[in-house]
């Protein structure tokens, strides 16, 4: 049985905590499309837009250590996972944000209960809202929100942060 | 040659080139069209004459006309010749040393050119109702004479003066391109290993020569630090060796000043063999370090599986300390044990990870160390985890100098070469080692090391 899941990220690791809990919490074998969604205003210059690249802007918004997260989950779950995605987006309304959600059939998404997401760039903007506002089933996802961690932002913070794996 | 007067050369001849097919574009085309305009006012000479001169019922005032405004060209002369069947021209042709090919070309399509030097000849076939004539005008080019030799003149004087300017041009460019190298040559050569401190100046510009010049500051700033700590090396190492040394010698000195009874001897041969063990550990540790830091020596590499390792490496702490607790975390343990098979030394690694847990257990007064295991696509991450006492950030950059221990480790044992000893071990296995700590509150040491892709 497939599922599809938005996850709203902001390239953090810790963020990943979202994606790492509702991996360990599948018990009755369901395989996951998993969608993890940044927002972004595009800009509104159209030379800009007419050299506009969802990949390579997606590329400047990861880094290696967030892609490696990634593919550690992937590989830990590796029977669980269909797909991650990384997707971006860009509307400004509940109504497109609806459409989107309608348009990519997503099964549930998952919001973090008090973490908030970094705006990584002044183009960035919190997704959380679209989410709650929709339709969409959503859980809130909880975890230990330690500040004081030496590997904050590295790939190691993936490994000890909050949510317990079984 | 030297770069410099290379692009002087380089430049010279791409000016030169351009202004030689310049001129000779101007001259050839300027020329060509002369000839091509004196042609035309041959024909028209020539069609007149043949007006004038063979039509009937000419009114006299035209000859008249003709003759006085028609400005005379230099040695200017009109043929006249009936053109009847069977006619060859050859006498003709003999007599004005023109070729009979132009009386061919006449008949045959109406009109000819051929010029001698600077004399040239236009023949026109003319028809009237006396009958067919060849006309022929002769005149010598004018511009020929004068024209060309001024243009001639004029362009290689042109070419000669843009020559001259485009030298200047050419010299002064490359000096001006080149004088930073020039600089930065003469700075470089100062610097020897008396004075490594020396840096090039640096703008605040954004060229090439700019980063040339943080490239080469960045390299003297890493020559300075290897410098320094191969010096630091021979000191720190001699001194190492002397500690233990110079206890031996100090016991025994003590020892042979008097006799002793039994149990003073014992306890001497005692702290005596206790310190050469002390050496001997230290010389070992530093073969090792010397083995591994050095590439020319191969080791075998074999299939490694990191989560068996990992076990392994706890049991030998625990055995060494038992008072090491560890917890190795296998929650991100990925599904398919193909990504946890690396490919490289078991007992080097055995060594570099052994060293990581058990620094992580001494420096956290043996509280509990976490040991973690995942795997990404390319690498196996391993991560140790501890909550001890942190190394300062302004001396992380120095944790992997052999000898150097942090300011904060003087309450605890050890020489400092376990670390420079690990990093040598994963760099030989192509891995990355990445510490990151906060003071007093623990460090994470994250290991990766690329994936051997072992089939099952």
């Amino acid at each position: 049985m497939k599922k599809k899941i938005l996850l709203p990220t902001d390239f953090s690791i810790e963020s990943l905590n979202l994606l790492k809990s509702i991996l360990s919490q599948n018990n009755d074998g369901w395989k996951y499309d998993i969608v993890l969604l940044h927002g972004v205003t595009l800009t509104s210059s159209i030379s800009e837009l007419l050299f506009f690249s969802k990949a390579s802007l997606i590329q400047s918004l990861t880094n290696t250590d967030f892609e490696d997260a990634c593919n550690v989950l992937k590989n830990k779950y590796a029977s669980h996972i269909n797909s991650i995605r990384k997707d971006i987006f860009t509307g400004f309304t509940q109504t497109s944000f609806n459409n989107y959600v309608e348009a990519n059939r997503f099964d549930m998404a998952c919001i973090p209960a008090s973490y908030k997401l970094q705006i990584k760039s002044s183009k960035s903007f919190d997704v959380v809202p679209f989410i709650k506002k929709s339709k969409l089933k959503t859980e809130q996802i909880e975890w230990n929100m330690e500040t004081l961690m030496p590997e904050k932002g590295r790939l190691a913070e993936l490994f000890f942060r909050g949510v317990a794996t079984n | 040659m030297k770069t410099q007067s290379k692009t002087t050369i380089l430049l010279l001849s791409a000016f030169f080139a351009i202004i030689l097919i310049f001129s000779v574009f101007i001259y050839l085309s300027v020329s060509n069209y002369s000839y091509e305009d004196f042609y035309k006012l041959l024909e028209i000479r020539a069609i007149t004459t043949a007006k004038t001169e063979l039509e009937e019922n000419v009114s006299p005032d035209a000859r008249d006309l003709r003759d006085e405004f028609f400005e005379k060209l230099p040695h200017e002369k009109d043929y006249i010749f009936k053109l009847e069947p069977g006619e060859n021209f050859y006498k003709v042709s003999a007599k004005m040393n023109i070729p009979v090919d132009f009386f061919k070309t006449i008949i045959d399509e109406g009109k000819a050119e051929y010029h001698y030097r600077s004399l040239f000849y236009k023949g026109i076939k003319y028809s009237s109702s006396k009958g067919n004539f060849i006309v022929i005008t002769s005149a010598e080019n004018y511009y020929e004479v004068h024209h060309a030799v001024y243009l001639k003149r004029t362009l290689v004087l042109a070419i000669a003066a843009a020559f001259i300017l485009s030298l200047g041009i050419a010299i002064y460019f490359s000096k001006y391109v080149f004088k930073p190298i020039t600089k930065i040559t003469e700075r470089v050569k100062q610097i020897s290993s008396e004075n490594l401190h020396l840096r090039l100046p640096v703008t605040n510009k954004n060229d090439e020569l700019n980063e040339l010049s943080v490239t080469f500051n960045d390299m003297l700033n890493r020559i300075e630090t290897s410098f320094e700590t191969q010096n630091n090396f021979v000191s720190n190492a001699s001194h190492e060796l002397r500690t233990p040394l110079t206890a031996i010698i100090g016991e025994a000195d003590v020892a042979l000043s008097k006799i002793r009874s039994t149990e003073e001897y014992i306890e001497t041969i005692k702290i005596v063999l206790d310190e050469a063990e002390k050496l001997d550990k230290k010389t070992k540790a530093l073969l090792f370090l010397a083995q591994t830091g050095f590439n020319g020596k191969i080791q075998k590499f074999d299939k490694v599986r990191i989560d068996q390792l990992l076990w392994d490496v706890k049991e030998t702490i625990e055995k060494i300390n038992p008072d090491s607790k560890i917890f190795i975390d296998t929650s991100l343990l990925p599904e398919n044990p193909v990504k946890l098979k690396v490919k490289g030394n078991e007992q080097l690694l055995h060594l570099a990870l052994t060293n990581i847990i058990s620094n992580a257990c001494k420096y956290s007064n043996y509280k509990t160390v976490y040991v973690s295991i995942g795997a990404s696509d390319n690498k196996v991450i391993v991560i140790v985890k501890d909550s001890g006492i942190g190394i300062p950030e302004s001396e992380l950059k120095y944790i992997y100098d052999p000898f150097f221990r942090a300011s904060n480790t003087k309450n605890y044992e050890g020489y400092g070469i376990g670390l420079p000893l690990t990093n040598n071990i994963i760099k030989m296995h192509n891995g990355e080692i990445i510490v990151s700590s906060l003071l007093d509150s623990g460090t994470t040491v994250q290991i990766n090391l690329p994936i051997g892709n072992y089939e099952i």
